[in-house]
Formats: C-alpha cells, structure tokens, sequence
C-alpha cells in the first residue's frame, strides 16, 4: 500500500470516529493544532449529511420531530456514504430503520421514509411516453381482451401501517404535525410522476391488485376477471371504465400492446 | 453578448453565477448583467424529469460551464467508470464551455466523505494526480479545469506550496485552473502563507476561471462557508488577480442562506467595476 492511500484511510478514519484521534501525519501550527483543523472536516461531514438527507425526508422529519437530527447522525454512524451523490446515501435510511434498534418499534418510521424517498426518486426518474383514451380509442373491440396496458415503470407501490401521506403533504405545505392514524390492515399508496409533477394517492385493494396485475402484463380479460372478485357483476364493469379512465387522466400508464 | 477569444485561452465569457434552484425562474425572466451560469454537474447526472428539463431551458439562454464535485482526482480509489462516463454523456449533451473539478480527494475505500479534503504536496501525489488528470482528459476528450479548495488542516510530509503543487499538476498533466479566490485566502489565513506568493506562483496562461465567495470566521479558523457576501479583503484579492491574469471569467457562488438574485447581481458589478481599470489596461 502506498503512503498516500494510507494516509487518506487513516484520514478518513479519523473524520469518522467517535472520538477526534492524533493524527500524526498532520501538521498543528501556533494558530491552530492539529485536532483543531481535523475537527473542521469531523463536524462538515456529519452536518452535510445531516442537511442532505433532510432535505429528501421532510416527511419524516415533521414526524420524528425534535429526534430528527440524532435519527440521522445513528443512520450515517452505521452507514457511511458510498455514492458519489450525497442525496442518494437516503436510498439505505428506510431499511435502517426497519431494522435498527430502537426505530424499529415504530413502523411508521420506516413506512415514512420509504414514501419520502419513493418521491425523491420518481421526481427525476427517466422521463417516459404517456398514452390517453384518443389512443385507445382506435382499438377494435374484439382486441380488447388481449390488451395489454403497461404501467410507467417509474411507478411505486408502498405499503404502509398509518397514514404517512398526510405527515408528507403538511410537511410539503409547512402544517403542523397531523394527528398519526394506525391502520388495523396494511394499506398502500401509489407514487407516480405525470408529465414533472410527483403525486401520490392511497390505493384501494381492488386497483392495487390490478395494477400488480398490469405490470406483469396480464392482459384486459385477465384484470376484469380479477376485478369480478371484488365486486358483483353488475358493478365490475363500471369500475374497470372508471379505474382506466382514472389510469389514463393521471399519466399512469406508458403503452399499449396487443398480445397477439 | 460579446464573447471574447484570445488563442491559448478558452472563450472569456464575462461575469456569472453559480446556478442555483432559488433562482431559476428570475434567471430566466432577468437575467440582468449575468453572462453565464456553472452548474454543478452532479445535479444534472439524473435519469430525467425537472432538472434536465431546467437544465435545457438555460443551455438556450446562457453560455454554461461544468462543475463537478466528486471526480475525486487526489483519491486512491479507482476512478469511478461509471461517473466519469455520465460525466460525458452530460458534456457532449449541454456542450459547455468547459468542465472543472477540485483538486482534492472525496473518499477512500468505498466511502465517501463529501468533502473536498486537500492532498499532501508530496512528488507521489502529484505523480498520482497528473496520472489521473491525464486519464480524465482521455475520457472526456477535452483539458478539464482544477480548482484550488480551502484546506483546514496541513501534512508533514508536505514538500511543496500548494501553488507549486496546483502549478505542477497543471504543466504536467497539461490542465487548466480555476483559481478560487476566496480559498486562496481562506486557506492563506489558515496556513499562514501569502495570497499574493500564491497568484505569483500559478502559469497565468493556465488560469481559465475566477470563483468568488464569502466565508465565516469560526473560531480560530475561517471556514469557507459559501453563505455570505464576498469579504472584502477577498476583493483586494481579486483585484491581485486582475492585475496579474486579465481577462478570467469570473463567477460568484453563494450555496447557503442564498439571497435574492438582485444581490448576487449588484456582487457581480461590483467585480466589473474592481477589474474594469485593470482589464482595460490589459487591453
Ligand atoms: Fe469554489
């Protein structure tokens, strides 16, 4: 190993510890010592950090509150940055608090992570085509049944144990704190992105189920026979209309393809 | 716009700022006396959706420069392939003047800092730097640009000044600098060393880009903050640095409590008016 790439682990060693080591690689002078000046690098990192991921959680950070900020530093503490753009290091932070002692008593906290950081990475995913109605419209009616309509694959589907979707839109709008809401049942939201603007909806079981079933590109027959276990006969039909309507207004789905 | 060219030089693109989100619609509605715009490029390195669609906006509008943070061309770590490849998809796409990065480190073993952490000015690390500068250059097919940064914390195995250093890179790796200013004397405070021994010790025809930025006294330090007005001893400084390279294109950069964009544009007549009586001279 040569001296440069020693003396950057031991610097970096040193930036991350609990405790500012002596370094004696480096220099203090009568202005300043040494763990002085290291200590300028040890306090930049964790603070950028910190400002980083708070700015892709605003969510969870009106949740947690006065902890915030010691949430963050027990998340960089165990996980050093890798990515070469600080904003990605919140791609781990759901997980760690999944996991991690003591967040993981209070689920809503991973649950909330995971939409604010959904919604950072639909913000700029790849831009994708949209179709509407007009471009259906031209389908034949006996093909429909092996329509397939292929969500934008920028879509998420979360679920989540309370409604962490009303913590995000008060924090979004500056509102105080909302009251939190435990679901008995886990329920889902769907993060998308139409044309360059984020939304995010609470997703009821029967369309969640036929959006799954969409991306797997099952085709039309195959989500009105899914649709029919949740409904009577005579009201899947007006549903399926309305879901696609509803689809196809929101910039939910990208393409068509017709199976044969 | 008057672009002005001299032979050795890249385009002299005037007076800009760093483009900041704060201030992309009045940029658009007025762009007053601003004649360019750096952005950083790492911002831009996204698969799609706002930021490109911005970034579009401003390539028809203003001459744009590039400005990397984590090329990490001091690290020991390989060159990341990957960034260094979207680096240049970015540049063939928006074209710009010209690309920089720092001439630090950023992380080691995987681990990232985000920080631009100052190298020893050892023979080894310049042979490493020039190294790396030189495989840039390949990769993006063009002389990339290296800024000084402030440094809080000196080597002991240190050999050269870090203009030598700075001077040495540049010759041997056939590079471009951007001289930051205010780091110049940030670091210069730090260190004790002279500002004015530093512009004497850099290749003038090598200096392609001023930076110009406020900073914060903390404690015995003074740390480069980018969240305040530029000082004035930074202004002497920059005078210093007319009077000795001419015509630089010369921008402000303000990354935190980030003003109206009046301000930063008073700023920058400002350092019209400091450098006009020299640049004329020049003329
Ligand atoms: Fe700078």
């Amino acid at each position: 190993m040569n001296t440069l790439q020693t003396l950057q682990q031991r610097l970096l060693q040193a930036v991350l510890a609990d405790n500012t080591p002596r370094l004696r690689e480096l220099r203090g002078d009568a202005h300043a010592d040494a763990v002085t000046r290291l200590a300028v690098y040890r306090h930049g990192y964790r603070i950028r950090l910190r400002d980083a991921l708070s700015t892709e959680f605003p969510g969870l950070r009106l949740m947690v509150g006065q902890r915030f900020d010691a949430m963050l530093d027990s998340y960089v503490q165990a996980h050093p940055s890798g990515h070469y753009n600080i904003r990605w290091h919140g791609a781990g932070l759901a997980a760690f608090l999944e996991f991690s002692r003591p967040w993981r008593d209070k689920p809503a906290l991973a649950d909330m992570a995971r939409l604010d950081w959904a919604i950072s990475t639909v913000f700029d995913a790849a831009d994708e085509p949209t179709i509407n109605a007009a471009d259906l419209a031209d389908i034949p009616a006996e093909a429909w049944a092996e329509l397939c309509l292929r969500p934008q694959g920028h879509l998420q589907i979360l679920p989540v144990t309370c409604n962490v979707d009303s913590f995000r839109r008060a924090a979004d709008r500056q509102e105080p704190r909302p009251r939190m809401r435990s679901y008995r049942q886990p329920r889902h939201l769907l993060v998308w992105r139409q044309a360059l603007t984020v939304h995010y909806r609470p997703l009821a079981e029967d369309e969640r189920q036929l959006l799954n079933a969409a991306m797997r590109e099952e085709p039309f027959t195959a989500l009105c026979e899914r649709l029919a276990e949740y409904h009577p006969p005579s009201k899947a039909l007006p549903r399926m209309t309305a879901l696609l309507r509803q689809w196809l207004e929101a910039g939910l789905i990208g393409a068509y393809r017709l199976k044969s | 716009m008057t672009i002005e060219t001299t032979s050795s030089r890249a385009p002299y693109l005037g007076y800009g700022l760093g483009l900041r989100v704060e201030h992309y619609e009045a940029l658009l509605e007025q762009p007053g006396n601003v004649q360019w715009l750096e952005i950083v490029s790492e911002n831009y390195l996204v698969p799609g959706g706002r930021p490109l669609v911005w970034l579009e906006r401003f390539r028809e509008r203003f001459p744009l420069v590039m400005h990397g943070v984590s090329m990490s061309i001091g690290g020991t770590d390989p060159l990341d392939d990957d960034y260094l490849a979207r680096l240049a998809a970015l540049a063939r796409h928006i074209e710009p003047a010209w690309v920089s990065d720092h001439l630090c480190w950023t992380g080691v073993q995987g681990i990232n800092l985000h920080d631009l952490m100052p190298l020893p000015y050892t023979e080894e690390a310049l042979a490493h730097v020039v190294e790396r500068v030189t495989r840039v250059q390949d990769v993006l097919g063009r002389r990339i640009l290296l800024e000084n940064v402030s440094s809080y914390i000196s080597f002991a195995d240190s050999q050269l000044t870090e203009w030598q250093f700075l001077a040495a890179v540049a010759e041997r790796a056939d590079c471009l600098i951007l001289l930051d200013i205010n780091n110049i004397y940030v670091s210069a405070c730090n260190h004790g060393f002279s500002p004015l021994d530093y512009l004497d010790g850099i290749p003038a025809q090598r200096v392609q880009q001023f930076h110009l930025a406020g900073h914060e006294h903390g404690g015995p330090l003074i740390i480069d903050t980018h969240d305040a007005p530029v000082a004035n001893a930074v202004w002497d400084l920059y005078i210093e640095a007319v009077k000795r390279y001419g015509h630089v294109s010369t921008m402000i950069e303000r990354d935190d409590h980030i003003p109206p964009l009046a301000e930063l544009m008073t700023e920058l007549d400002h350092a019209r008016t400091l450098a006009a009586p020299w640049l004329q001279r020049a003329a």
